[in-house]
């Protein structure tokens, strides 16, 4: 299970948050825990650069992309590296959406957009669309290229 | 040149200011949610209304009840407009608000249209909004058309059906299972996707089958995988499998061995990853069978990718538990990794490193793992020190440089987590190793001398106070524990007056310096620190003078209080409740365990808050089964319980009661305690209880057995059967089960079961009773040391041919698990491509009796093993026993 995808500007402020299978009172400890990993170790890393940590068995991938930190958190089937595929389809929607890597103000600009990719990637904890191409045209209600 | 950089700064705060959500807040977006009800809909302005909403909710901002009603009839509006892009955000919005079921039925009509809409994209977005606020009714009215989409031709539509059949499987199974020839299909689809969701449903089916599940495995194994997603899946089902298949003995070959190893070499390294997990989990892996996958691992550890170091390195700390020479190729990048900048990648290297290094290597060790020590945080302190212990109870003659580490790194500063961490590992060092006692005693009492936890404090007080009166110089100790009762807050000041009290019981010759410590004491500003100095003088008898204390002083001391505390509580409630004359009655406390739910619920992410040890340390099993035995009337006349197997399985997985059975050795008798779980919520079992057929178990006799009254869903219960066995003697035999009981239909609605009920049994797998259970494992510090000193008097030294065996390793535990005796200084593990190895093994025979053993081994080429096996003990009938067992086994 996908259990959370979470996004927040540099100050630490969410953006996003979208947890799955959380208990509604475990959610703020989750945030805060987040948030300080990033605080800690995000600084100075590049666009992208995957981060890992793990906390008993649960797992987190985490990374920068702009202004925005991304983080993943994922238990049993979503490992370490089933995490990083997922973040590397929401940091390539991300750029597809802004054009580049974004500014809070263009992530922030392009909210919808971007709730209408994460909704096409992640399901209820379960990783949907994993071409951003495709989530570009499905965002739009296109069909798939390839079909 | 300033001027352009102040400008900037002045763009950048004007961008700030501008942000779109500035100032948000919900009242006001919720007015603003009003023209969806225009009649003239501004698609733009909607979809700006819709993201405020979004993003409120993405904020961790909750609608009320009617708020949420409000906004969703307003949203089901919008379904009139025309605009893709809107209707692409209605679909979001309606599954964020997940309307409650008298609610859904005003947007289902607009959902099923949209589901035959000739618009794939209409199709597969309001599959997905009606499956996740569907219920059971309306799931079979669209059930036709979810299978038919299951095998649309738009990849986009199947895998929304699919995907939405893995949800609905949890709360719908029985019509999701009606799927499985278009789930079938689907795992065929050339889309990589589907097939990869199509996989992922169709093994959910069909987990519990495990002919489907194996015949799945063979076809796609032989055939194409399109995606990586999706050969992960195969490989984890595929060693489910062979885990299920085990061994094809006439060839030694694995199924499906050749299709991971293979997978070894795909070029995505989430499947090479897999690949190589699922070949490390193999159960009785081999060497050969094992290489392989350590020398992919072994490249990942120099990865750039922190991802896959990681990934790695946690891999292979796996295996060093089962198998730390097999990792040893690996130390050299390991301790290379120590100085990784990700913390979790260093402390995993550090931790594998401490499983798999040698004798020779701890002290190095210990030094590169200092340094690390003082830039890590503490839950990665706590994994370290949790690791040291472990190697310090493996390798004993090192417990001087290991256990100076643990007092170094209680000085230094820590929360009080890591600081229990410290402590119990100390105190299980105490323990296990008697040579660390009075050292580790010094070194707790130093650290009481500041410490700022309450808690520990007063656990380490109880702890000196039992194991302090048996050390060689016990005053010692008396000037930390004063020293408490002047510094310290009351809890601290109460338990370490209990402590001096028990110092005094004890030791005789210091009973009349504690009394004067003690009378200090009642003039302490604090009610219990002055009863229990009063209590204390009193039952010590307080006139100071030198005589031996009470029998039953000192059981009441040292005793532990053989109630439940939560039974204690429940008791005490109620008495205060229920006001009475007459004086509260410890005896009327009821003795019987409370069941523990079956799951319990986990806080992922949460650090463990619970003080779970009891003041002497971590309870062990043992003690929890000595306390359920004790409190059962019928057994307590069987003495001192001896040891307690580990559980036994006699159901399988997944069946609909789960029982396991564990074995209690006694003197002359044997209790074996069912474990029983109820996994049917529509049922209530009564009077439960498990008929023993011990007809191919001569020397034993039924004497007696606790039916268990009552087995609700999920709530695991116990009933028991005790035998009588001739004193003294291993006997062994196979018993038979029957589990026997009521059954009552429980209305899961209501939670409430029938009057009536059915008498129904349900066939359990058999379990022996084996030498090895009259064997406790009980290690010794330093083995060559207590051979000579238990000398040859009662020495058998007899030679055996094991015969052809798979190899020396697999000998060698064989032999061990035959004896059930605890192995030391680290002598089972088999370096590979030996020929001969010793293992020095030490335990406790019934009886008490100390036996050590000192096997060697040794292997030709053609796998013909041959053993040398000398026996010592403390009496010559078990040293012949011991030869009998491996004799006859």
């Amino acid at each position: 299970m996908l259990l959370a995808v979470l996004i927040a500007n540099s100050e630490g402020n969410i953006l996003v948050e979208r947890f799955n299978g959380v208990p509604a009172e475990e959610r703020l400890h989750w945030r805060s825990f987040l948030v300080k990993l990033g605080a800690d170790n995000l600084k100075g890393v590049k666009n992208e650069e995957l981060l890992v940590a793990s906390h008993k068995s649960v797992f987190i991938v985490y990374t920068v992309l702009g202004d925005v930190s991304i983080f993943v958190v994922g238990k049993d089937e979503y490992d370490e590296l089933a995490l990083a595929e997922a973040i590397f389809v929401i940091t390539s929607a991300l750029k597809d959406v802004c054009g580049k890597p974004p500014t809070e103000r263009l992530f922030l600009d392009k909210y919808g957009k971007i709730c209408l990719c994460l909704d096409e990637i992640v399901w209820k904890g379960l990783l949907e669309n994993t071409d951003k191409e495709r989530i570009k045209r499905l965002v739009r209600l296109k069909p798939p290229t390839e079909f | 040149m300033a001027q352009p950089l102040v400008k900037k700064d002045d763009d950048r705060d004007d961008e700030a200011e501008y942000s779109p959500f500035l100032g948000i807040e919900k009242g006001a977006v919720l007015q603003e949610a009003r023209v969806f009800n225009d009649p003239q809909l501004d698609a733009r302005r909607c979809s700006q209304v819709i993201t405020k909403l979004l993003y409120l909710l993405n904020q961790g901002e909750t609608f009320t009840k009617i708020e949420a009603t409000e906004v969703f009839f307003s949203v089901t509006k919008l379904f009139q407009s025309r605009d893709i892009g809107l209707r692409r955000m209605v679909y979001l919005m309606i599954k964020e608000l997940s309307p409650s079921a008298d609610e859904v039925i005003i947007v289902t009509s607009s959902l099923m249209k949209d589901m035959n809409s000739r618009t794939d994209m209409y199709r597969a977005n309001a599959i997905r909004v009606l499956c996740r606020i569907t219920d059971g009714t309306l799931l079979t009215q669209i059930e036709r058309y979810l299978k038919q989409a299951i095998v649309d031709k738009n990849p986009v539509v199947a895998s929304a059906a699919l995907v939405s059949g893995i949800h609905l499987l949890q709360t719908n199974p029985e019509i999701v299972k009606r799927w499985s020839n278009e789930v079938q299909e689907a795992v065929q689809s050339r889309a990589a996707l589907v097939q990869f969701h199509a996989l992922a449903l169709l093994h959910q089916i069909r987990q519990n089958d495990r002919l489907a599940v194996s015949k799945l495995v063979t076809s796609l194994t032989k055939g194409t995988v399109r995606s990586p997603l999706a050969q992960c899946l195969l490989i984890r089902y595929t060693s489910q499998v062979i885990r299920e298949s085990g061994v094809n003995t006439q060839t030694g070959d694995r199924p499906f061995y050749d299709y991971l190893e293979g997978c070894l070499r795909h070029k995505a390294e989430m499947v090479i990853f897999e690949a190589a997990r699922a070949i490390t989990v193999l159960s009785g892996v081999t060497t050969r069978e094992l290489t392989p996958a350590i020398t992919v691992l072994q490249l990942f550890l120099s990865s750039s990718k922190p991802v896959l170091r990681f990934a790695a390195v946690r891999t292979l700390n796996k295996v060093a538990m089962t198998h730390p020479m097999a990792v040893t190729n690996c130390n050299i990048d390991m301790e290379s990794l120590i100085s990784d900048q990700n913390r979790s990648i260093a402390t995993l290297a550090i931790t594998t490193l401490l499983k798999t290094g040698n004798e020779s290597s701890v002290d190095r060790l210990m030094k590169q793992i200092t340094n690390f020590m003082s830039d890590i945080a503490d839950e990665f302190k706590i994994v370290v020190v949790d690791a040291i212990r472990s190697l310090c109870l493996k390798f004993p003659l090192k417990y001087r440089s290991l256990m100076n580490f643990l007092s170094n790194i209680l000085r230094e500063e820590g929360g009080f987590e890591y600081k229990k961490a410290i402590v119990d590992s100390i105190v299980i060092l105490i323990r296990d190793i008697p040579d660390a006692k009075e050292s580790g005693l010094l070194h707790l009492c130093e650290f009481i001398e500041d410490c700022e936890f309450t808690y520990l404090s007063t656990q380490i007080l109880h702890f000196l106070g039992n194991e302090g009166p048996k050390t060689s110089d016990p005053s010692k100790y008396i000037r930390y524990i004063y020293n408490r009762v002047i510094l310290e807050n009351a809890t601290v000041r109460a338990s370490a007056v209990s402590t001096l009290a028990k110092f005094g019981a004890m030791i005789d010759s210091l009973k009349p310096r504690i009394f004067i410590l003690l009378r200090r004491c009642l003039f302490d500003n604090d009610d219990e620190v002055r009863d229990r100095a009063t209590l204390y003088l009193n039952t010590l008898g307080g006139d100071g003078s030198v005589v031996e204390t009470d029998k039953d002083v000192k059981e009441f001391l040292f005793g532990s209080l053989d109630i439940p505390l939560t039974n204690m509580e429940t008791s005490l409630k109620n008495y205060i409740q229920n006001p009475s004359e007459e004086p509260f009655d410890i005896n009327s406390v009821p003795k019987e365990v409370k069941s523990q739910p079956l799951v319990e619920k986990k806080a992922p992410g949460k650090k463990p808050t619970g003080l779970g040890a009891p003041p002497t340390g971590p309870t062990s099993t043992a003690d929890t089964y000595e306390r359920i035995l004790s409190s059962i009337p019928e057994f307590t006349s069987f003495g001192k319980l001896f040891k307690s197997s580990a559980p036994v399985e006699l159901t399988e997985a997944e069946t609909e009661y789960a029982v396991n059975v564990v074995k209690h050795i006694f003197d002359r008798h044997v209790v074996f305690q069912y474990n029983c779980t109820n996994t049917i919520p529509e049922q209530l079992l009564e009077n439960v209880f498990v008929i023993v057929d011990a007809s191919e178990a001569e020397e034993f006799s039924e004497v007696g057995s606790k039916p268990l009254k009552s087995l609700p869903y999920d709530t695991p219960g116990q009933t028991f059967v005790a035998f009588e066995k001739p004193e003294g003697v291993p006997a062994v035999g196979k018993f038979s089960n029957m589990l026997r009981f009521t059954v009552k239909e429980v209305d899961t609605s209501t939670g409430e079961a029938e009057d009536d009920g059915v008498e129904d049994e349900y066939q359990l797998e058999d379990f022996e009773v084996v030498a090895a259970d009259y064997m406790v494992k009980v290690g010794v510090s330093n083995f060559r040391n207590a051979w000579e000193s238990m000398g040859p008097d009662f020495e058998r030294i007899d030679e055996y041919g094991l015969g052809p065996r798979e190899s020396l390793a697999e000998a060698v535990s064989t032999v061990i698990n035959l004896l059930g005796m605890q192995p030391c200084e680290g002598t089972e593990v088999v370096p590979s491509n030996s020929r001969s190895h010793s293992c020095l093994l030490s335990g406790l025979y019934i009886g008490n009796m100390k036996v050590l053993v000192r096997l060697s081994f040794g292997i030709d080429a053609s796998k013909e093993v041959a053993m040398k096996l000398a026996v010592r003990s403390e009496d010559e009938n078990v040293s012949d026993t011991i030869h009998d067992i491996v004799a006859s086994g």
